[in-house]
Formats: C-alpha cells, structure tokens, sequence
C-alpha cells in the first residue's frame, strides 16, 4: 500500500461528533496535541528497509494472536525484544 | 578480515536500517485495513536518544493521540478543551491521558507501537509505561507492541504483567540479504570477486549468528 499522509486512522463509522468544527481548527487541535511527527520518522526507517527482512515475525504466532485476538485477549502487548549485538532497528 | 572490518564496523554508529519491527508491523496493520481485512485505529512513536528533549511521556502519548484523531471527525471533547487552552496551564500528562481515554472507545480497535522504548528517558519511559499500563487495563480495544533492547524487558514486565516476549535476531536470511544489498552498492566493485563474495555470504552470516 502506498502509504502518505494520513495513514493512521481509518473508516471511522461510529465516532460521535456533535460539533462545529473547522478544518483549519482541527488541524490546530492536532499541533496542539504534540508537536512530534512519528509519520515523518516512519517514511524514513521504512524506506531504508529492505524487502524480505525481517518479514518471519510477521508469521510469528505472538504477532497474529496479538494483531488480530479479540477484546477478551489478555496478552494484549507485545515487547519485541533485541540483544545487545544485535539492534531491533537496526541489524548492526 | 571479514572479521576484522565486522568488528570495526561495529563500534561505529551504523546508519543503515536493515531490520525494523515497528515498520514492518505498521505496514502490516495498514495493509490490512487497506485491503478491508479489518478496520483499525493506529498510532506509533519512534524513540530516539537525539531526541530526548522533545520526548516526554507527555507528547509521546499527545502524538498517540493526535494519529488516532488524524482523520474523522474531532471528538467533541478535545476540541473543548482545546478552546478553553488560553485560559489554563499548557496540556499536562493527565490532560492528555483523560482524552485519550475518552476517545479510544470511540474508535475501532486501537494499536499502538512504541519503537526502541529504550531510547526513551528513564523518566519517560516511566510515565509513558504507568500510562498505558492504564490504558490497556481501562480499554479492552488497546493493544500495544514495544520494541526495545533486552536490558529494559524488567521494567516493561514490571509495568505491564501480562507482556508476551518476542526475542528478535536477524535470521540468517535477514543478513543475507542485507549483505547482498550491501555489496550491490559497492563503491569499489573492482576489488571483488566471486571467491570474496562466497566468503562474505558464508562467514559473516556466521560471525553474526555467534555474537
């Protein structure tokens, strides 16, 4: 998926607004909130990745219970763990 | 040598992201809701050393919040509180956790993915983990996945009881191909050969595997 800009939240059908907002007072609510930009930090680890690394967790048993598991699920979080050597960002 | 400039290479500050799990997990969950697999709400935060003055507990879990309200309509009461800023101190820890608490309910799903919790300060990160520790417990939708070297896994587990633990190592496939990546792009081809490439592939994959 390409992925720019807005990429964080999505069809939300059941959030209740019973507002006058603006777009632009929205905006400022959002620089309001915090002034970091994680979306930026993402498009540059993501574009140095390379394909194919890293892809088994995704297969990991832990990471497709905790993503898709229920509300019932108790081990709802998740620490992916490195070693000293051996970066969880970077291999080395 | 292949040892030697290994060991070199290790005690400088690397620079080339090769292995990722935040990434790789973000892109994942927004695949799938771009595939209409499941719909989510998602936030994240990259921790960084260099960034340890703008990092507090407070605007990391404000960026939380303001990805999860980054589309779709603004909840009714952060956009009061917002008006109402002029009149009071600036947005505090608390401020921040009363609004997100009041609007992860209104969303689906909500994952939140917290890169190198390490890099965080340890006064951060105590705030940013007692912080979810309360959201995770008061909302049933919340899941949270941290990456972060071994030595804080305590203090994770301390805060949060229920953590599962993933160990992550580069397979010998990952190093593979960073290796391959890596040679692709060698500024000084000429001074390879098919021999030095074998060895490359086969013995730092190796050395690798054994630190």
């Amino acid at each position: 998926m390409s992925i720019n800009g807005n990429i964080n939240s999505f069809n939300y059908s059941n959030v209740t607004n019973v507002n006058i907002g603006t777009p632009d007072e929205d905006n400022q609510i959002r620089e309001w909130l915090s002034p970091l930009k994680p979306q930026q930090r993402h498009q540059g680890v993501r574009a140095d990745r390379l394909d194919g690394v890293g892809d088994w967790f995704l297969e990991t048993n832990e990471f497709l219970e905790w993503s898709s598991g229920g509300d019932d699920f108790l081990e709802r979080v998740l620490f992916c763990s490195g070693g000293p050597g051996v970066g969880k960002t970077y291999l080395w | 040598m292949v040892r030697t400039a290994l060991s070199e290479r290790k005690g400088k500050q690397m620079s080339l992201t090769s292995i990722n799990i935040s990434s790789l997990v973000i892109d994942s969950l927004c695949d799938r809701v771009a595939s209409g697999e499941k719909d989510l709400a998602l936030a994240w935060l990259y921790c960084d050393f260099l960034a340890h003055q703008e990092q507090s507990a407070t605007a990391i879990l404000g960026a939380i919040l303001r990805q999860l309200v980054s589309v779709g309509d603004m909840p009714e009461n952060i956009r009061e509180r917002f008006r109402k800023r002029f009149s009071d101190r600036g947005l505090r820890l608390p401020d921040i956790m009363g609004m997100l608490k009041t609007t992860i309910p209104l969303l689906p799903p909500v994952y939140i993915c917290i890169d190198a919790v390490d890099e965080a300060t340890p006064k951060s990160r105590q705030e940013l983990l007692e912080s979810l520790r309360e959201i995770v417990r008061e909302s049933p939708s919340a899941r949270v996945l941290f990456t972060g070297r071994s030595h804080v896994e305590e203090e994770v587990k301390k805060y949060l009881t229920n953590v599962i633990t993933v160990p992550v190592s580069p397979t010998g496939g990952d190093i593979r191909v960073y290796l391959g990546a890596r040679l692709e792009r060698d500024t000084e081809p000429y001074t390879m050969d098919d021999g030095l490439w074998k060895d490359i592939m086969r013995i730092i994959p190796e050395i690798i595997s054994e630190v």
